[in-house]
């Protein structure tokens, strides 16, 4: 019970930091509309034939894409978990949080709820906007919410990861650094953007592992298609998994990094 | 009735080795004000730390109000505040925020979050300012904020760590009233370290030297000064012509009086085991009936200074100046953080 009462407060404050920062929140809505209006716009010749069609599962390839640009923003928003706790460290609140008799587990887990909810909002953004660019969510609002769980679980795996690295990094630009470095090949090699089929071998064997495919699969299945359990569940089923893991993971590194 | 603090043979083994408390014992009464004075790397804020939950001891006994701190950590956390030598505030929430976050992670309910929040903002001055992002306050202001955190709860042993670190001299007279205050308001106790000796000297009803992890000096900062050798008093005499090895014999003679030497300047020092400002009446009163004339008079006290030099065999402020750079450093460089 502590413990949740505990983890909402340490996330509140990431969040009204997080409303407060207007920069931020025009930048979370920007991205997406560059992401669709030039990618989209750019690429929209590759499904606007019958192959093309086939190959990508739709003839609108800014509805192929809509789910790649919100695992990307999910992606990249789950470093500000870990750089929140670099920053606490550095101006002394985390030890403020640690001598108050919180239950300590919900230092971590406030900051991935934090950033699931950041991240949750982010989604909610890009959906609005990519509907305003013409992409039809074939499972409709009850799809949406299902999309936006499963975006907002993914960015607590990323939370999970770049709190576990904070542990041992002691500085914001090491982090971003070192969280950059496997997020960047992460959304390359995976089929956020382009069909696996398309890719040379040794690059689809790669893509078939990465997480990121698996949790692209579920939200364009519901994008484009439908309740297609069977192709729903097993993506889904990998991103909760590797979420308990990760959030796990960050919390046992935490215990361990602050118990001297 | 128990003492507020009670450390016995406390011990502190860092993983990587250093040994930054090495054996230390001492009390602390309810409602006193306790220094514990020492360089960089003595082990003040490691003991702190400890005592407050955040690191283990190695070994020894630890009791706040007699409850042993391993035993219940909760307890004493709700029954102590802290304040770290860093000011722990986040600059971009307000200063209300910070403050009633902090009573959040204390389990306060919210009416009463609201009312002790308003009352210490009061207390500390800020209410006007509550709702301004703490980026937009003084280093003075970040610091009262941070001691009015660490009282959201009601705490009966307050904890600061240097608190007065970096700030200039109003600013810290500032800080030690507010202290000051707590305690004859609230009836705190108050455990502080400082390495500024003439606060202490002021402000703490008992001091502890702390050097290289031990203890090497304890008690009252006069009881300290008086153990090191006497105040020394430094006299000018007109009319002696001829009498001054009767003269020497007779001050020799009055009671407390250790021994006098001439200066280089033709005058003399006596140097008086304590109380000076009592043997100087007796000196006029000496010279009168020896029809003698005292120019010039002056009492030099030792300080705690000099305490300090006295039991770790350097100057405090040698040990410190480097820390004191470090800190302007470390300021500055917020500074340039925020200003961006």
């Amino acid at each position: 019970m502590t413990l949740l009462f505990d983890t909402w407060y340490v996330a509140k404050r990431e969040l009204i930091k997080f409303f407060r920062t207007k920069v931020r929140l025009v930048v979370t809505l920007v991205q997406p509309v560059i992401w669709l209006a030039f990618m989209g716009n750019t690429m929209n010749q590759v499904t606007d034939n019958p192959f093309g069609a086939q190959l990508f599962g739709t003839s609108n390839y800014l509805a192929f894409m809509t789910p790649g640009v919100i695992l990307m923003t999910v992606l990249f928003g789950g470093v500000f978990g870990g750089m929140s706790i670099v920053w606490d460290r550095r101006i002394g609140y985390l030890e403020k949080l640690m001598a108050a008799p919180i239950n300590r587990g919900a230092i971590p887990f406030g900051k991935s709820l934090a950033v699931m909810v950041q991240g949750a909002i982010q989604v909610a953004a890009i959906v609005i906007i990519a509907t305003l660019f013409g992409v039809r969510f074939q499972t409709g609002i009850g799809g949406i919410l299902v999309i936006i769980l499963l975006a907002s679980l993914f960015s607590g795996i990323l939370s999970g990861i770049s709190l576990s690295l904070a542990a041992s990094i002691r500085t914001i630009e090491t982090l971003m650094a070192v969280v950059n470095l496997f997020t960047l090949p992460l959304m390359f090699a995976s089929n956020a953007l382009f069909p696996i089929d398309m890719m040379p071998g040794w690059l689809a064997t790669i893509a078939r592992l990465n997480p990121v495919t698996y949790a692209v699969g579920p939200i364009r299945e519901l994008t484009l298609h439908g309740w297609e359990w069977g192709k729903i569940l097993p993506g889904a089923g990998v991103i909760v998994g590797l979420t308990l893991v990760f959030m796990g993971v960050s919390q046992l590194v935490f215990q361990r990094a602050t118990s001297e | 009735m128990e003492n507020a603090i009670e450390v016995a043979g406390l011990v502190k083994v860092y993983k990587n080795g250093t040994k930054a408390v090495d054996g230390i014992s001492f009390h602390v009464a309810r409602g006193e004000i306790f220094g514990l004075l020492g360089p960089n790397g003595a082990g003040k804020s490691t003991t702190i730390k400890i005592l407050i939950g955040l690191l283990n001891p190695t070994a020894g006994e630890l009791r706040i109000n007699g409850v042993d701190i391993r035993a219940y950590p909760a307890e004493i956390k709700r029954a102590t505040g802290y304040a770290a030598q860093e000011t722990a505030i986040d600059d971009r929430l307000t200063g209300w925020e910070n403050i009633s976050l902090q009573g959040r992670f204390y389990h306060l309910p919210g009416r009463e979050i609201r009312d002790r929040a308003t009352e210490m903002l009061k207390m500390f001055d800020l209410y006007e300012r509550r709702k301004d992002l703490t980026a937009t306050y003084s280093g003075g202001m970040l610091k009262r904020l941070d001691i009015a955190c660490a009282l959201i709860h009601r705490p009966q042993i307050l904890f600061l760590d240097e608190p007065t670190l970096g700030l200039d001299v109003q600013t810290r007279q500032m800080i030690w009233d507010y202290i000051e205050r707590l305690r004859t308001e609230y009836g705190m106790t108050i455990f502080v370290t400082t390495h500024y000796m003439e606060e202490a000297d002021v402000l703490c009803d008992r001091v502890a030297i702390i050097d290289q992890g031990k203890i090497v000096a304890l008690d009252t900062p006069d009881a300290l000064k008086a153990g090191i050798g006497g105040d020394v008093i430094y006299v000018r005499f007109s009319g002696i012509d001829g009498n001054e090895a009767a003269l020497r014999t007779k001050i020799g003679a009055v009671a407390h009086v250790r021994r006098v030497e001439p200066t280089a300047d033709g005058a003399y020092r006596v140097i008086v085991e304590q109380a000076g400002e009592e043997t100087i009446p007796q000196l006029f009163a000496l010279c009168d009936q020896l029809g003698i004339t005292i120019n010039a008079v002056s009492l030099k006290k030792p300080s705690l200074d000099d305490v300090y030099l006295h039991f770790t065999g350097r100057a405090m402020r040698d040990a410190e100046e480097s820390r004191e750079a470090h800190a302007r450093a470390r300021i500055m460089r917020g500074r340039a953080r925020r200003g961006k």
